[in-house]
């Protein structure tokens, strides 16, 4: 038996929820490990309880495969969405409502109740505020994490780092730069260790981390002290452990008897387009260096990521950009780092791989269940991270 | 001569990609010349001798290294 615990906050496609079923599906058939899976939905993910496109997938899951469905209670109201899915979805759980725990405190019983023993617990946050309501839920999170006993960790990744420029003062909107110095201080206060870090790279692209002439080296500007500047090496390093980690689109899978000596192997879903958005890279790069890291690492283009892999990438010379699909040949050689692509996914758009990447391996739903369980098969905690 | 590529803001990771996507498109005896901070030179152009590649470097300011690696 596992503990696996998932949360969405971005809108959930059918897509993804159907591959979900499936695959889960042919997990229990292949003689798979039992799931004892619960699915936590906040934000835009809520609307997939009520649209028609996808509310009986959640209802099949529930009911058919016994997966816990929750969602957050006050979300639920601020979308207009409480009475709907109060009287059409008795099979989901409301968190927030009189005889539940609130949602986040819930979360993060679930993932402990997985990692047991854990005195810490970490969010990647990838979007910065006040574009995308993640930066609340990441504040809302690491607070139940604080008020759970637990030190809080913080890695901003891509967007997310905005999170740390300083003199933040939204009009509207929760401040989450004082939101984060105050979860801090109240984590020193406790006695707890909060570890908060914002990648260096994704830091000095978008100008927090300049060179200083005099000396050669780079520095912080305009970031409140409560976050470190770190190479992400160093902020992968903190994958290596046991602790639970989660991002607005995740996954923790914790088999019972998880033995502690092995390294949690991390699973990252290439899910976007290769290049108007920088998930694709960001993907791919974290994927890199926590292979590099010594992370046992599966990288799954799927959905919308099989693009990445389709036609052949050209940049122009006025341009600059990786060429995702130059970055993807370079790498298949890198120890602890496979790369795999949906074939569903590839039929569903009538499009198929690249001559140069007919080698990279094509899952079937049944073949990514074999592939997702494969480190829990081996006692291993794992990890799964949408891009 | 084309001027040296400035890789010195690209992380380990990247670089060791951006190099290994240059030595493929590189001819046999040919070398590329890039600049790359202390921390490159020691963690992502250094382990390319183990494997086969000629590397050398030479400092052209503090914490900035000319770096050829050749082929």
């Amino acid at each position: 038996m596992a503990v696996s615990t998932f949360l969405f906050c971005d809108l959930v496609p059918a897509e993804r929820l159907r591959w979900v079923a499936e695959t889960l599906r042919a997990s229990a058939r292949t003689g798979g490990v039992p799931l004892g899976t619960t699915v936590y939905l906040t934000g835009d993910a809520l609307y997939s309880l009520v649209d028609a496109r996808t509310r009986d997938f959640w209802r099949m899951l529930a009911e058919r495969d016994g997966i816990r469905i929750v969602a957050d209670g006050d979300e639920l109201i601020l979308h207009g969405l409480r009475g709907f899915v109060a009287t059409g979805s008795p099979w989901v759980t409301v968190a927030g409502s009189q005889e539940d725990a609130p949602f986040w405190q819930s979360l993060v019983s679930s993932l402990v109740s997985g990692w047991k023993g854990t005195k810490k617990a970490g969010f990647l946050l990838c979007e910065g505020p006040y574009m995308s309501r993640a930066t609340v839920y990441m504040v809302r999170f690491l607070s139940a994490v604080q008020g759970g006993g637990l030190s809080p960790e913080l890695y901003t990744y891509l967007d997310g780092v905005h999170t740390l420029h300083n003199g933040q003062r939204p009009s509207e909107f929760e401040n989450i730069g004082r939101a984060i110095a105050g979860i801090s201080a109240s984590a020193v206060q406790a006695g707890r260790e909060p570890w908060f870090a914002a990648c260096s790279r994704c830091a000095t692209a978008r100008g927090y981390y300049q060179m200083n002439p005099g000396t050669g080296f780079c520095e912080p500007a305009s970031a409140i002290e409560e976050i470190a500047i770190l190479p992400l090496k160093e902020i992968l390093s903190r994958f290596s452990g046991n602790l639970p980690i989660i991002s607005s689109a995740s996954g923790n899978v914790v088999p019972d008897g998880r033995r502690e000596d092995r390294v949690p192997p991390l699973v990252v879903f290439i899910a976007h387009p290769p290049y108007c958005t920088e998930w694709t890279f960001g993907g791919l790069s974290l994927a890199l260096a926590a292979a590099m890291g010594g992370i046992p690492t599966t990288v799954i283009f799927i959905e919308d990521g099989v693009y990445a892999l389709h036609g052949t990438h050209e940049v122009p010379a006025n341009d600059k950009v990786f060429n995702v699909q130059e970055m993807v040949a370079v790498t298949t050689d890198v120890p602890g780092l496979e790369y795999f692509v949906h074939g569903p996914s590839l039929d569903d758009r009538g499009i198929d791989l690249s001559p140069g990447f007919v080698t990279i391996p094509r899952l079937r739903n049944e073949d990514l269940a074999r592939v997702l369980w494969k480190a829990e098969n081996d006692g291993a905690a794992s990890r799964l991270i949408f891009f | 001569m084309t001027e040296p590529m400035d890789f010195t803001e690209l992380t380990c990771t990247n670089l060791m990609i951006k190099l290994k996507i240059l030595l493929n498109k590189l001819p046999q005896g040919d070398a590329v010349a890039f600049f790359a901070t202390r921390e490159q030179v020691d963690n992502t152009c250094s382990p390319f001798s183990g494997q086969g590649y000629q590397v050398s470097w030479d400092q052209a300011a503090d914490n900035r290294y000319l770096v050829r690696l050749g082929k």
